[in-house]
């Protein structure tokens, strides 16, 4: 185990994801019907070898306290490791101030109970599948006191946006950084990975409080870099990256999952997602069932027709029940003869016989949790 | 502290009819299901049941079951002065011993037994396939007085001559009973299931280990020598699911009544309730089925990867089955790969084994085959 590195997943800078984060937060929103997207960053950390872990929540802490359970389903050992849940109580009740800065000055028992020389910051919305043992080799190699995780995005002009552009001089040092507003399609882009020293993160925290007291890390490190001779060194990231950053990118890469060889990207033998364990029985499909191009939870009961969709934990569908190009969260239930296209059903939904919830491709509807129609 | 009741699961059986499936694993850790092991079962019904002391006999092969049952963490015996202890035989002052029978495997460990302290001592059977709760049991073993309560199944009287049979009176005392019996005076089967008041249990045990004619088993001789003492017998008739799998044809066919429209209507899944049973977590990849892909009346487990054709299977995880390969009726264990054209009937996939392309398992389908491969993966 990475002893000498703390790792902190930062729920400050998710953006929303629509209705979908209206009562929960995008680090514990499900995800491909068996994940939550806190798994990566977690699972990430696990495979790294980090097990002093933080998570800096910035709202719904009862979403991601539910889906920690006990704090141990992701440490190798649960002697040694650790994972703590850091929550500001004065930025709930005073939002412009609730950013991961403040969080962090105020759990800063977290820094003083560990000897712990480095931080590792990661996003959950940025899923990605990365080993971080070799970039904090890197960084301390070095001497570095911030390395910073980019990726080359294609499609900068749709995704991505409100992340941190990266432009690089030779030596791989980043001499410019600011928000992407999407004007060019192909960009680097910060992955909002960053590990920092101790010492560096002190720096900042001290600064902070003469710049800015609205600014988050987010915003801190490229005013850091305009003002001074601050220095971060950027490490390329190949591979899967995505960025879920609106409802419609959600039911995207959702989908786009679908197609093996990004399903292959994501999901390697050698680098497993962790997850909570719900002890479900596997999916049970009917003598009548057509299931194609999906994703199926256990749990699952299917006696209908599934095409081009996702379905989580315990979902059952009924005889004559047809489900097309859409997404149903775990513990809903589909009676018979229902049509279900396009669309995006939260947890908990009944949908009583022959009714029909029909959007259009380019448009998904949303059923919020509970409904019944 | 005394404890009210302590289980002790007997886990040391070779399963030889199984063939390959147990050449190198234990029966109890056979899979089962698409993500069981069956062990799970008698484990998780300990776990909700509400018993907090599990002692877990093991013998033949056992490290691979030793390290599954570990510290008991999967069912939930890490709580507060819960345990399982994984039980195998030891050295001792007095030599080394194998356990030579299933009371002997009880005799070694009465010292476990007595630092436990329990009042009653149930007695289980690592390979049985059931969910329950062992509460009403108990119950009635402790209402009754009995020494001992064992647990009946009403089997077809066409088959009772393969089983132990108890005969009982109206208030269910057992009067007799018979092994094997051509002529059988009941149809109650014995399970294998015991609740013992421990006390009795120990003497009996002690005298039965002085005993050198004894074969040491409870069936064989502790039952049969406590009736003849006239100490208390009870039977607890059972209603639920249970299977006993010995045979690659009845691993095959419980496997089978897990499907939605099994004729037994034995379907664990939406009989069990609030009673779950618990497993192992294999951290698995979402269940995928693809394009071209067919899937019906099957049960199929996280982790699987389907891109053929599935017809009355259970899958477990970790399984890929390529385009153009098809299963009918098989249990397709974890790991396993059907390749490109390959096509299984009535069999039981191995875990690990690869069928290779346009092979065909069983196309006579000449009853219940187990494929065990021999390619390499």
């Amino acid at each position: 185990m990475l002893r000498d590195v703390i790792g902190l997943i930062d729920c400050h800078n998710c953006p929303e994801l629509g209705p979908l984060t209206a009562n929960r937060p995008l680090a514990s929103t499900s995800f491909l019907g068996r994940f939550a997207f806190i798994d990566f960053c977690l699972s990430n950390f696990t495979n790294s070898e980090i097990g002093n872990i933080g998570i800096l929540v910035k709202d719904h802490q009862r979403s991601i306290l539910k889906h920690l359970g006990n704090n141990t389903a992701w440490l190798r050992n649960t002697k040694t490791g650790l994972e703590q849940i850091l929550y500001n109580e004065r930025g709930i009740l005073n939002p412009p101030y609730n950013h991961d800065i403040n969080n962090l000055k105020e759990n800063d028992w977290i820094l003083y109970s560990s000897n712990a020389s480095i931080l590792v910051f990661v996003d959950p919305h940025i899923v990605t599948n990365i080993d971080l043992r070799p970039i904090i080799e890197e960084h301390v190699a070095r001497r570095e006191t911030m390395t910073m995780v980019y990726s080359q995005v294609e499609d900068s002009d749709t995704t991505f946006l409100n992340e941190n552009t990266v432009e690089l001089d030779e030596d791989n040092y980043v001499i410019h950084t600011e928000k992407n507003d999407g004007s060019r399609k192909k960009r680097n882009i910060s992955l909002s990975m960053w590990i920092i020293n101790r010492t560096g993160l002190a720096e900042i925290i001290q600064r902070h409080g003469t710049v800015n007291p609205l600014y988050g890390l987010k915003q801190m490190i490229p005013y850091l870099l305009k003002v001074s001779p601050f220095k971060i060194h950027a490490v390329k990231h190949e591979g899967y990256v995505r960025c879920f950053d609106s409802l419609e990118n959600y039911v995207k890469y959702s989908f786009e999952l679908l197609e093996p060889k990004v399903y292959a990207q994501l999901f390697r033998p050698d680098w497993p997602i962790y997850t909570l364990t719900h002890d479900t029985p596997p999916a049970l499909y009917g003598k009548d069932a057509e299931v194609t191009d999906s994703f199926v939870a256990n749990g699952c009961l299917v006696q209908g027709k599934v095409k081009h969709s996702i379905l989580s934990r315990e979902v059952k569908i009924g005889p004559g029940t047809v489900v097309e190009d859409s997404i149903i969260f775990s513990d809903c239930a589909l009676g018979s003869e229902v049509s279900i296209k396009n669309a995006l059903i939260d947890k908990y939904c009944v949908i009583t016989q022959r009714q029909k919830v029909v959007g259009t491709p380019g448009e998904t509807t949303y059923l919020k949790q509970g409904a019944i129609k | 502290m005394s404890t009210k009741i302590a289980a002790m699961i007997l886990a040391g059986g070779k399963g030889t009819r199984l063939q390959a499936l147990t050449r190198k694993v234990a029966k109890p850790a056979v899979s089962y299901g698409g993500k069981y092991r069956i062990i799970d079962f008698p484990l998780s019904n300990c776990a909700n049941s509400g018993i907090y002391a599990v002692g877990v006999l093991t013998q033949y092969e056992s490290s691979e079951l030793n390290t599954y049952v570990g510290n008991g963490e999967k069912w939930g015996f890490n709580g507060v002065r819960s345990m399982v202890s994984v039980l195998t035989p030891k050295q001792t002052e007095e030599g080394s011993n194998w356990y030579a029978g299933t009371a002997d495997a009880i005799s070694q460990n009465l010292d476990w037994l007595d630092r436990i302290d329990p009042t009653y001592v149930l007695i289980l059977s690592g390979d049985h396939i059931y969910s329950c709760t062992y509460n009403e049991m108990l119950e009635r073993h402790v209402r009754s007085g009995a020494d001992c309560t064992i647990a009946v199944y009403p089997v077809p009287w066409s088959e009772a001559p393969r089983f132990g049979i108890l005969i009982t009176d109206k208030e269910g005392t057992i009067v007799d009973f018979q092994e094997k019996p051509k002529n059988p005076k009941s149809n109650l089967a014995s399970m294998g299931i015991y609740i013992f008041t421990y006390k009795t249990l120990r003497s009996a045990l002690l005298a039965d280990m002085k005993d050198p004619k004894s074969e040491h088993d409870f069936g064989k001789n502790i039952i049969p020598k406590m009736m003849e003492e006239k100490k208390k017998l009870m039977a607890y008739t059972y209603h639920g699911y249970w299977k006993d799998v010995g045979t690659v044809a009845s691993l095959h066919q419980a496997n089978m009544d897990l499907l939605l429209d099994s004729p037994g209507g034995t379907n664990l899944y939406t009989v069990q309730g609030t009673n779950r049973i618990y497993s192992e977590d294999t951290y698995s990849a979402p269940q995928y089925i693809g394009r071209k892909a067919k899937v019906k009346d099957s049960l199929v487990n996280q982790g699987a990867y389907i891109l053929g054709s599935l017809d009355h299977c259970v899958v477990s995880g970790s399984v890929l089955v390529e385009e153009g390969a098809s299963a009918v009726n098989c249990v397709i264990m974890s790991g396993a790969t059907l390749k490109k054209g390959a096509k299984a009937y009535d069999a039981i996939i191995a875990p690990e084994v690869t069928v290779a392309e346009n092979e065909t398992i069983n196309g006579a389908r000449e009853g219940i085959v187990l494929y065990a491969g021999g390619k390499g993966k």
